[in-house]
């Protein structure tokens, strides 16, 4: 039997108090929307159902409490912490949905400094954290844009990576061990060791699920020496993206560990580096770490650039300047905010991987076909911000002004159109259809194609860990009629 | 109507980081490495020009618009863009020298533009640079004019063919005056006023169109009687005071309780 919004509520209250359970409507508003429907919430506009309350939980007990009574009742959760996604994986598609909210489990447990690893609830801001490390000479070499906002269980939810993943990895190579409380009560606890072989690493099954099997309680990240002092910026120009594709797999095949490999085409350079990209595209590098390590790389990779004649360097100053203005906080989100609202002019971006053998044919299919199909775009831009041995990400980057429709009609017109092409044309080429922001709601519809016949695995695992599916439904796992 | 915006083009000083701000020989603080920017109140004014057009080009109303800027090449992906915009013509007085504190040459500039090079019935011109910070420009090209000047103007309410409407800051207000052209009017903290931006195809299209560019020594310059003889990095900072307590709750009746109880009197 379905419960009515108001007998939810009240039970809510009955388990965690009623300091806890938010009912106010505009928080209810905004709980029911993320980054992705910004453009209609800035206008007020909220189509999809509000959620009946909004949990703020405080330990795991408190979880456990919420997510078995909305298993025993088949109620629809969504697990959020700091609010910051980008893809619709926090939109509350259903009816009465409860937004349980990790925000206020922001206590860092344990900085261990003997195992190098540091060990924090889910709602710690990745901020606090790096610069509570920072203090003592460590860091989390996690750094995504949205470091100043984005909390822990959000950044393990949705298989988050940072600007210095060259070197630190994603996210997924970060976590050693974690708590999260499935959708039974049960509360997991996988330990914090340096490697296992006892058969597959369960960590995977939790990191990266979007809230849709568990939800992320506590996580223990490893920790890493921190030397800004020999950081080394370098930056290119070049003339097209094809031979930065190139000099960034030499890069890597060579087995050089830059922080930062980064490679922007020219209308996604032109809008960072206007003043020095002059029409073209641009490549930079950072390499850190102890100073022999940190100059070996950098000389190297200057080194190797060398060899390619159509690269012109620039002053390592305007890299580093650059990078220290580049993460998001409040202040910023406020003004395009503003922005947005006076110009109706609004960015989005998808993005995507491949490997080395096809990605530049990706970036130019997906170019040229939006470019041709979407109409009212300010600026159409790629970069490729993440490279690994046998490939790379490409983030698609696009402003549009919204005219001639309302704000409701905004994603049906202009971003969910771009988004098809980059995701079909990708997946067809044989790439994958997300890179680092999650699949969220608006990209299930491709998770079968994404995953071919292993969709059969990701399946099971819903089908084994939310047999009520009760676990944010529509994200990752297309909704279907109950 | 014809319609004349003066604008800047200055770095981005607030993406400069605290270890940048070194005063160096000369006098300056190296920006070279910033992004060149829209001064804000030049864009203010800019899209105040563009609302204009648009209102008069709704009632069939004559209007040219003119935006000029001096400065040097790093100008240009700016004016590329607002070359996509529907001005009619966009001029750039090539000068490469430290203008900073040299208002009295820029003004000269503007207003023998103005007289020498096409008549113009209202100029917009931003309040002061991040940089240079003078706020008197727009004075001294009203001067040089003998032109009325309006400060601190937030809002172009309306335009008929040599009459505006416009709403200005005062000291304790606002003021709503009827203006007759020609005139200076000195741009404020206008709200409503983010550029627009042009499309893809607005940019291809007008890729063909030219940019006036006039040499800055085609303009008598005048000797700047102010001379820059010191230049040093204000440091601001803010006392704070740790609130402490457990949980937002604790710490609400913390602040009440120590900081703000005793500033509070009962009606």
């Amino acid at each position: 039997m379905t419960l009515a919004r108001q007998e939810i509520v009240t039970q809510l209250i009955d388990l965690v108090g009623k300091d806890q359970v938010v009912t106010d409507e505009t928080v209810l508003q905004e709980s029911s929307v993320d980054r992705f429907r910004r453009f209609e919430a800035f206008h007020g506009i909220f189509q999809l159902p509000v959620p009946a309350a909004v949990v703020q939980v405080n330990n795991t007990q408190e979880v456990v409490k919420v997510l078995e009574f909305a298993n025993a009742n088949k109620v629809n959760v969504v697990p959020r912490t700091g609010h910051s996604a980008t893809e619709g994986g926090l939109e509350t598609i259903l009816d009465n949905s409860i937004v349980v909210d990790g925000s206020g489990m922001n206590e860092i447990i344990k900085i261990d400094i003997t195992n190098m690893q540091a060990t924090a609830q889910c709602g710690v801001s990745l901020q606090e954290l790096d610069d509570r490390l920072r203090e003592s000479g460590y860091t989390t070499g996690h750094s995504p844009q949205s470091k100043p906002i984005a909390q822990l269980g959000g950044l393990v939810a949705t298989r988050s990576i940072g600007q210095f993943s060259t070197m630190y990895g994603g996210i997924e190579d970060m976590v050693v061990g974690l708590e999260a409380v499935f959708p039974n009560g049960g509360v997991t606890r996988i330990k914090n060791v340096p490697r296992r072989a006892a058969g597959p690493d369960i960590r995977h099954v939790v990191i990266g699920n979007e809230g849709a099997l568990c939800f992320i309680t506590e996580v223990t990240v490893k920790i890493f020496k921190y030397f800004p002092e020999n950081n080394r910026f370098l930056g290119y120009t070049l003339d097209n993206m094809k031979t930065g594709f190139e000099i960034l797999r030499e890069v890597m095949v060579q087995g050089y560990r830059p922080s930062v490999a980064r490679l922007y085409d020219v209308e996604d350079g032109a809008y960072h580096f206007s003043h020095f990209a002059d029409g073209k595209c641009v490549l930079i590098f950072v390499a850190e770490g102890v100073k022999p390590i940190a100059d070996a790389t950098a000389n190297a990779i200057e080194d190797l650039v060398a060899g390619y004649t159509e690269c012109e360097q620039v002053a390592p100053k305007l890299i580093e300047n650059w990078f220290a203005n580049l993460n998001w906080d409040p202040a910023k989100l406020a003004e395009e905010k503003v922005e947005i609202m006076q110009t109706k002019n609004i960015c989005n971006t998808t993005e995507i991987s491949a490997n080395w053998s096809i990605i530049n044919d990706i970036y130019e299919v997906c170019m040229q076909r939006v470019r041709a199909e979407i109409p009212d775009l300010t600026l159409l831009g790629g970069h490729s911000s993440h490279s690994y041995l046998n490939g790379t990400n490409l983030y698609f980057v696009y402003f549009y002004n919204v005219v001639d429709c309302g704000p409701e009609e905004e994603l049906t017109k202009y971003h969910l159109p771009i988004k098809k092409i980059i995701v079909e044309e990708t997946i067809k080429a044989g790439g994958s259809m997300c890179h680092h922001h999650g699949v969220g709601k608006h990209r299930a519809t491709w998770i079968e194609a994404e995953y071919d016949s292993s969709y059969y695995i990701l399946k099971q695992l819903k089908v084994a860990f939310d047999p009520n599916r009760i676990m944010n439904m529509g994200t990752i796992f297309p909704l279907e009629k109950r | 109507m014809n319609i004349f915006v003066g604008f800047t083009i200055e770095p981005d000083v607030e993406k400069l980081i605290g270890d940048d701000w070194l005063v160096e020989k000369g006098l300056d603080v190296d920006t070279s490495f910033l992004k060149p920017i829209l001064n804000s109140y030049g864009e203010s004014a800019l899209e105040m020009a563009l609302k204009l057009a648009q209102e008069a080009q709704n009632t069939q109303k004559p209007m040219f618009i003119t935006a000029l800027t001096i400065a040097g090449k790093g100008a240009g992906p700016i004016l590329r863009t607002l070359n996509a915009l529907p001005f009619d013509q966009i001029v750039l007085i090539e000068h490469n020298s430290d203008l900073r504190f040299a208002s009295r040459t820029v003004a000269a500039i503007l207003s023998q533009y103005v007289q020498e090079h096409a008549n113009q019935d209202v100029l917009l011109l931003g309040q002061q640079t991040s940089i240079g910070a003078n706020a008197k420009t727009h004075l001294l090209v009203a001067e040089m004019l003998g032109w009325p000047c309006i400060t601190r103007v937030i809002q172009i309410v309306s335009c008929d063919s040599n009459q505006m409407e416009v709403i200005s800051q005062a000291d304790g207000g606002r003021l709503r005056q009827q203006v007759e052209a020609p005139c200076v009017l000195s741009i404020g903290d206008a709200p409503n006023t983010y550029l627009r931006v042009p499309t893809l195809k607005d940019r291809m299209h007008s890729g063909k169109r030219a940019i006036t560019v006039l040499p800055a020594d085609s303009f008598e310059l005048p000797t700047e009687t102010e001379v820059l003889t010191n230049l040093e990095v204000v440091q601001y900072r803010r006392s704070a005071v740790p609130l402490g307590g457990q949980n937002p709750k604790e710490i609400a009746q913390k602040l009440f309780d120590e900081h703000l109880k005793g500033g509070i009197h009962p009606l």
